[in-house]
């Protein structure tokens, strides 16, 4: 990769992408409603681009099986409605009620057996990185890129490849993850993402005061990270999904060839096609099996 | 040797210097807030932040906890900084100590601006009514050609050929400190003239902005009312027609002078007159910050001292050949090369050969750039070779004693001289000596006690 640094405009130029969960399974069930945290979202919107004329921030609306570019601040600031400042934020509601409405549609033909209500993390999570590579590629200068993940859904077991492949792509292009979970139970996911990008997870425990979580923690510019004091996470959740039923779990079986996870014993690796040997608890088990028969 | 330095200081230094009546009422004004907000360092606007909806004081020794040990001496500026543009009040309390608290006329700006979105300073026209705007590249060139004319006419003033409509006197005050008027070959730059030919575009735009300002009362302008619309200027978008009708007359008339800097762009219409604002204006308040604006280089330097610039512009020309021969021009190619003379010339004139070194490396070509060093080192090292050569002889004002009447007076002379830190020459044997000029009186004064 070419030397990162010389391509910035400076230090404190940030370009954030902001994954707004818009999940209304989720959003049925909160404490706050949507719009009340969607005020304070916009609220610290608006000062991540008072800071700095050339901060730049775009928003990817996560649902509940679908992700969209709901806002950017680099293509509206052209247009000939003079939207230079954040006036904008009625494109971004007029965007954001297409999104829902084109969406529920398909959520409502949608069954969910599983009853797990997650949203579509590794889409908007590629796509952010799609954008951020575009950003990089585009011209001689650009702001310095981070994520933020504004998630309240649990996390989906089954996109837990997909997350993964994000997450370890966001590290080699030095992206960090910040994650801001304000769901109920603990994500794995943004943990695991925000401690291998090096950004920062936090779980805000008053929802009431989110705007003063986003602006102390998230507000900071990749520049003063290096001598402000941040929320330093007290554990990170380790545990992988298997690939075959897409479950966490904590032991597995892990295929020595191309190291899927599989939460039962298999003879062959549906990844990769190996064939494993038997296991060791499969022969004890007809050792004992044998004198039976 | 006395070093003149023209340093493209802070702006906000200017607004922070102004009474604190003034400053209180600037910041009535949401823009104004806004932009101040943007030039404070990184942070200073995350405590700003931070503390946007807290009302109560908070003790400074809390704050201090929010950075790790690094940070301290950033802390320190950042807190400096807020106090001086009168954004933090400083409260001291004998029992809880030292506590800050945000202006709350500034508070209550900032928040409106973050809940309701900011709004333009003004309406921009409709562009339905028979305007034809210029396109956002139409307007760069327009604005970088009239920049650059105005910085030609400002060293060759004596050349007379009127380019832009700034007023005679007005461009005598840019001048000032830039050119000095010599009786016979006319006016001619002075080093710190040369220094500011050297800088990038938006410190040299701060520079005559602030000459502007600081000369406003002259003028009969109130320089808070100038600080503030040309701060308001910068959010306006680039390349939208404003009505000049909405101005009033100072204001008007301050535009005149910046459409001659290429700050906007003045049209008139069949009815009213309008202003488009180009890049040069609305990235006013980005340069305001310390955090220098990189920008694309065009020169490739060789290791024969040959030197390949890629620029139409005649104003990059006449900047290279302050310190470099030019050899040809073609369309788009200035080749000159460093000569030892051509040096020489530069260093007359009181550019140094870190000034050089800085150009080049700063505006070296994109391929160039991404070497290490970007400039070759035998290069760099032959420029600051020459300008040692030229600097052998280090000249000391000094006074000279002799005739001392007996040794024990000329050696108590030489002992006071040496621990003042004087003494530069003795000869015990002749009983001379000579001391740096600044401790001449504490010398007389020791040798009349000495004599009694």
């Amino acid at each position: 990769m070419p030397s990162v640094a010389s391509k910035l405009y400076s230090d404190d130029v940030s370009l954030l992408v902001l994954l707004l969960d818009t999940n209304p399974l989720f959003w049925s069930t909160t404490s706050i409603t949507f719009s009340q945290f969607l005020s304070h979202v916009l609220a610290f919107l608006n000062a991540v681009l008072g800071l700095n004329q050339l901060n730049q921030v775009v928003v990817i609306a996560t649902g509940h099986s679908s992700c969209d570019y709901i806002y950017d601040s680099s293509s509206t600031s052209n247009e000939s409605s003079g939207t230079g400042l954040p006036v904008l934020f009625g494109s971004l509601l007029e965007k954001l009620g297409d999104f829902v409405t084109k969406y529920e549609q398909l959520s409502k033909e949608e069954e969910f057996e599983n009853g797990i209500a997650s949203s579509l993390l590794s889409g908007s999570l590629s796509m952010a990185l799609c954008y951020i590579q575009r950003v990089f590629r585009s011209g001689h200068l650009h702001p310095q890129p981070r994520i933020l993940c504004l998630q309240g859904s649990p996390d989906g077991p089954e996109q837990y490849v997909a997350v993964m492949n994000s997450i370890f792509s966001a590290q080699r292009l030095m992206v960090p993850i910040d994650s801001c979970y304000i769901g109920i139970q603990n994500s794995a996911f943004l943990q695991q993402a925000s401690y291998i990008t090096g950004g920062v997870h936090h779980t805000p425990k008053q929802l009431d005061g989110l705007f003063q979580y986003l602006t102390t923690i998230y507000a900071t510019d990749l520049h003063s990270r290096g001598f402000v004091q941040l929320h330093k996470p007290v554990g990170v959740d380790f545990r992988a999904s298997c690939f075959c039923h897409k479950k966490a779990i904590d032991m597995g079986y892990i295929c020595s060839v191309c190291l899927s996870i599989f939460c039962k014993h298999h003879k062959k690796c549906s990844t990769c096609g190996s064939i494993f040997g038997q296991s060791k608890l499969d022969v004890s088990d007809k050792k004992s099996k044998a004198p039976d028969t | 040797m006395p070093q003149v330095r023209i340093i493209a200081k802070n702006f906000m230094d200017m607004v922070a210097s102004l009474p604190a009546i003034k400053l209180d009422k600037l910041y009535n004004n949401v823009f104004i807030c806004e932009a101040i907000l943007r030039s404070l360092p990184p942070l200073a606007k995350k405590y700003v932040l931070q503390m946007l909806y807290i009302t109560d004081p908070v003790p400074a020794t809390m704050m201090e906890e929010w950075v790790l040990a690094d940070g301290a001496s950033k802390h320190r500026v950042a807190i400096d900084r807020l106090i001086q543009l009168r954004i933090f009040s400083e409260i001291s309390d004998r029992k809880k100590g030292t506590s800050y608290n945000l202006n709350p006329t500034f508070q209550n700006n900032l928040q409106k601006h973050i809940i309701s979105g900011g709004v333009l300073p003004r309406e921009p026209m409709n562009s339905d009514n028979a305007i034809k705007l210029p396109s956002l590249q139409e307007l760069e060139t327009y604005a970088l050609k009239q920049w650059e004319c105005f910085l030609l006419q400002l060293i060759n003033s004596g050349h007379g050929e009127k380019l832009t409509g700034i007023s005679s006197s007005m461009m005598k005050i840019f001048q000032r400190g830039l050119m000095s008027q010599r009786d016979r070959d006319g006016p001619r730059l002075t080093e710190s003239g040369f220094q500011f030919l050297l800088m990038d575009t938006n410190s040299q735009l701060w520079y005559i902005i602030r000459e502007y300002i600081s000369n406003a009362e002259e003028r009969d302008v109130d320089p808070a009312d100038l600080i503030s619309f040309l701060l308001e200027l910068s959010f306006h978008v680039t390349g939208e027609a404003y009505n000049l009708n909405t101005l009033t007359d100072v204001q008007r008339n301050t535009l005149k002078d910046l459409a001659d800097l290429g700050l906007v762009k003045l049209q008139q219409g069949r009815k009213d007159s309008w202003f488009i604002p180009t890049k040069l204006a609305t990235n006013l308040s980005v340069s305001l910050a310390d955090s220098s604006v990189r920008k694309e280089g065009f020169v490739v330097m060789e290791t024969n001292f040959r030197m390949y610039a890629y620029s139409t512009s005649k104003l990059q020309c006449e900047i290279l050949r302050l310190f470099a021969r030019i050899e040809y021009q073609l369309p788009n190619l200035i080749a000159c090369a460093i000569t030892k003379e051509s040096l020489y010339n530069a260093f007359d004139n009181g550019i140094t050969s870190d000034q050089i070194i800085t150009f080049l490396q700063q505006n070296s070509h994109p391929r160039c750039a991404d070497r290490v060093p970007s400039i070759p080192e035998n290069v760099t090292d032959q420029i600051r070779l020459w300008e040692a050569d030229l600097k052998r002889i280090e000249m000391t004002q000094a006074h000279f004693y002799d005739e001392f009447p007996s040794k024990d007076v000329f050696e108590a002379a030489c002992d006071f001289a040496r621990e003042w830190g004087g003494l530069l020459w003795e000869d015990s044997k002749r009983m001379r000596l000579v001391v740096k000029s600044e401790i001449h009186n504490q010398m007389r004064e020791f040798l009349h006690t000495q004599s009694k």
